[in-house]
Order: C-alpha cells, then structure tokens, then sequence
C-alpha cells in the first residue's frame, strides 16, 4: 500500500498537469448548464466479518439549471439482501458562489446539500447517505487549479436518521458526523492536445475521512484512481479503496469502483440568442 | 384631437429613432477569437465549443486545446455582440480571458467605443475588448488603473464595448 501512494505522490510532483473530475468527491464546479452528465456508479466492497462482496449500483443524473446551480438525483441498489435491490434515493443540489480564474488556473468554492432516503438495515456505525443510510448532508467545497494541478477539499455536516420503515438508527451509535476530503488530479495524458477525440488519461488520488461528533471514532481512507476520457465527454474511472485507520465499525471498508458517466451537453434545446 | 396627432407623430418618431440606433448599433463581426480561462481539460474545452456552436450566426470554430483558444467565423450580415460569446463561455462554467474581434468598418457601429489606439483600415479592423468579463482579473484591474480617465469604461455599461485597435 505505501508503495502505492508513492508512486503516486512521485507521479504527482513529476509534472504538474491535472483534472479535478474526482471519482469519489465532487469538485466546486458544475456541470455545464443546460447539460446533463449520467454517471452509472458500481463497487464492489469486501465484506470484513462474513464472506462475500458488498455490490452497490448508483446510477445518477446531473443536470446544470445555470451556470452556477447544478442538481443531481441518484439511486441505491444493492445486492446486501441477497439480490439486487432497490434501496433508496437521493436528491442533492450544489451551487457555486465564488470563482477567481486566470489562463490555466482557477480558484472555486461551492457549497452543498443532498437528502436521501434508505430503507436497508443499519450495520455499521460509519455514517453514508449514499447509500446506506437515510439523513442529510451540508457541505463547503473548495478547489484550486495551480498550473495544471488540481486540488480539491471538503468539509461537511452528515446527519444520520431512521431508515424507514423497518430500520431505526441504533441509539448506542451516534447519528451525526462530520466529513473532510482532501482530492489531487493530475493528467498523464495526452503531453499535448490534438483535437476532441483523443483519449485523457488522469490519475486521482483521494483522501476522505470522517469523525462522528458524538464520540470522536473516526476512519480515513485512500482511493487512488486511474481515469480514461473518451471523445471529450465520454468517462470511466477505476479506483480502489482502501482503509487507513479506523476506530469505528464499518462492515465492507475496502473495494472497487467502476464509474461510467457520459455528458449530453445543452439538451434543452439551441439556446436562441438575446442580441 | 391634435393632441392624438401630435402622440402619433411623437411615437412614429421614437419608432424611427428607435430603429435608426438599433441599425447603427448593429455590429458586422466576421471573426472572434476568445480565450477561455479557468481549464486545463479536453473535456471542459467541448463544454464550451457546444455551447459556441448553439449561437446562430456561428459559421465555424476552430478550437486550440492547448491554449483553449476558439477562433469563430461568423456568417455575414450577424447581428452578433461579443455579450453571446461571453454569456455561453460562463455558462459551460468558465471564463473569457481575451477577446479579439475583426469586424468591418468599425466607424459605423457606435456600441464600440475605441479607448486605444486608431483605425487605420476601414475595411477590417482587429480590436480587443476591454471591458470587465473579456479580460482576465489581473488585466482588468491593471485597464482601469490605466483607462482611469475615461468616465464610461469604469461604469462597466454592459451595452458598449471599449476597445483597443490592434491594427
């Protein structure tokens, strides 16, 4: 695993040329708007204290309102009850409030908020309302472009509730946390840019932690990431997710992901222009 | 009675008026060449290359990924502003960070307010806009220091365009 973070962290401070269309945290920008982005999330988490893997299926739609305002419902399937199933859902809107660009280089902030809803068991004292529990989620973002280095971070408030209807939430666990990311993109390819259909090539590495307020147990993972660009709207991002510390239970921390995601840019229709 | 004639006349007036100023205010762009600011990706570049392409009056955009800059040919007798270009650059989440116009005849479109330099060449004139939103931050803030004089540029008038004559 070490070895792992330093060829990355090598691979990082070689050339500094980045993306920031992070795999497992989102960046303060948007989307385009009037576009919308599908994103077909799939992991596969080892389970820690039964044999078996955890599947978890998320697709998500993403649609810019404006160029500062993007909205993004998801749902949860999971494969926990022995089949697939569908769990729950998610509505989330994030919007933009300052941005500072130069050639090459920009500084954005963004804040955030999500509801979902989930009707699983609870199994875990870790706090995820993507697809786990039901609760809301309010967050700041921030992410500076240097040169061509991206660098992203997060810092919010996750409040875990019931899961209906069958699924209080454990009272010996506490039900609000607080979460911080910590996101480096770097592009590895192409050195020079041709035209649109060339591949991209970008290498992520991802910290996400979490602390629950009421007790101070806390975990933080690692996910670096290796993501292709197709055509200039087309993705699929690899990543591999693993535990670095923890003090709390979680059930399946370590595992994969395999996102798709595909951009179909102005899909209301040519604007008609004011002049 | 002669009060209606006299509002008829005064509106048939206006409407005249009215009609002579959008004339004249119409601007003959043949070519823009913008740079976006705020990206370093392909991806982010084809965000605002289809929303350049939406614009009608767009003949043609030829793209350079590596200093996102987006030469745009534009078909003849357009009735565009540089205001679209900047309008759809923000709206695929970016920046414009210089904007370069040719056009023909500049004398003849009183939206463009030359604050730099002189037309030499009737027939196509090269200028780049200075207003707030067509240059980066760091520029901007260096143009008002020196356009300081100028009483319309520090009003950031989103109507008229101060320019600068490239050739």
């Amino acid at each position: 695993m070490k070895k792992i973070v330093f060829v990355f962290l090598v691979l990082f401070l070689q050339r500094l040329n980045a993306q920031e269309l992070f795999v497992i945290t989102d960046p303060a920008s948007n989307v385009p708007a009037k576009s919308l982005a599908v994103n077909l999330m799939q992991s596969m988490f080892k389970e820690q204290f039964v044999s078996g893997y955890n599947y978890h299926l998320m697709p998500e739609i993403t649609y810019g309102l404006n160029k500062n305002l993007m909205v993004r419902t998801s749902a949860f399937v999971s494969n926990r009850s022995n089949q697939l199933y569908l769990e729950g859902g998610s509505f989330m809107a994030k919007y933009r409030f300052y941005s500072t660009d130069d050639l090459n280089s920009h500084f954005r902030i963004a804040a955030y908020g999500r509801y979902s809803f989930n009707r699983a068991d609870i199994h875990q004292e870790q706090i995820e309302i993507l697809g786990h529990n039901t609760g809301y989620e309010a967050g700041i973002i921030a992410t500076k472009l240097i040169k061509k280095l991206a660098i992203s971070s997060s810092l919010s408030y996750e409040q875990a509730l019931d899961n209906h209807p069958d699924h209080d939430f454990p009272a010996s666990f506490g039900n609000n946390a607080t979460n911080y990311t910590l996101s480096f993109g770097r592009l590895v390819y192409p050195k020079k840019y041709k035209n649109f259909k060339q591949t991209n090539i970008n290498l992520m590495l991802e910290f996400a932690g979490q602390t629950i307020n009421e007790n101070g147990k806390s975990f933080l993972d690692i996910t670096p990431a290796v993501q292709f660009i197709f055509n200039s709207q087309a993705r699929i991002d690899l990543a591999y997710r693993r535990e670095i510390y923890s003090s709390m239970l979680r059930t399946a921390p370590n595992g994969v992901y395999i996102n798709l995601y595909y951009t179909f840019f102005n899909v209301t229709g040519k604007a008609t222009v004011k002049e | 009675m002669n009060q209606n004639i006299k509002i008829a006349n005064l509106k048939g007036l206006f409407t005249a008026f009215f009609l002579l100023c959008t004339m004249i205010s119409k601007a003959q762009m043949s070519k823009i060449e913008l740079q976006a600011t705020g990206l370093t990706c392909s991806m982010c570049s084809n965000a605002i290359y289809k929303q350049l392409e939406t614009i009608p009056g767009v003949e043609k955009i030829d793209t350079d990924l590596n200093t996102n800059t987006f030469t745009v040919a534009l078909k003849q007798g357009n009735e565009l502003t540089p205001r679209v270009f900047k309008e759809k650059v923000e709206k695929a989440g970016f920046f414009v960070g210089s904007f370069i116009v040719t056009t023909t005849d500049i004398s003849k479109q009183n939206n463009y307010i030359i604050i730099d330099g002189k037309a030499k060449n009737q027939k196509a004139t090269k200028f780049k806009v200075l207003d707030k939103g067509y240059l980066t931050d760091k520029e901007y803030k260096k143009a008002v220091k020196n356009y300081k004089e100028i009483a319309s540029y520090s009003k950031e008038n989103e109507a008229d365009f101060h320019v600068k004559v490239l050739n």
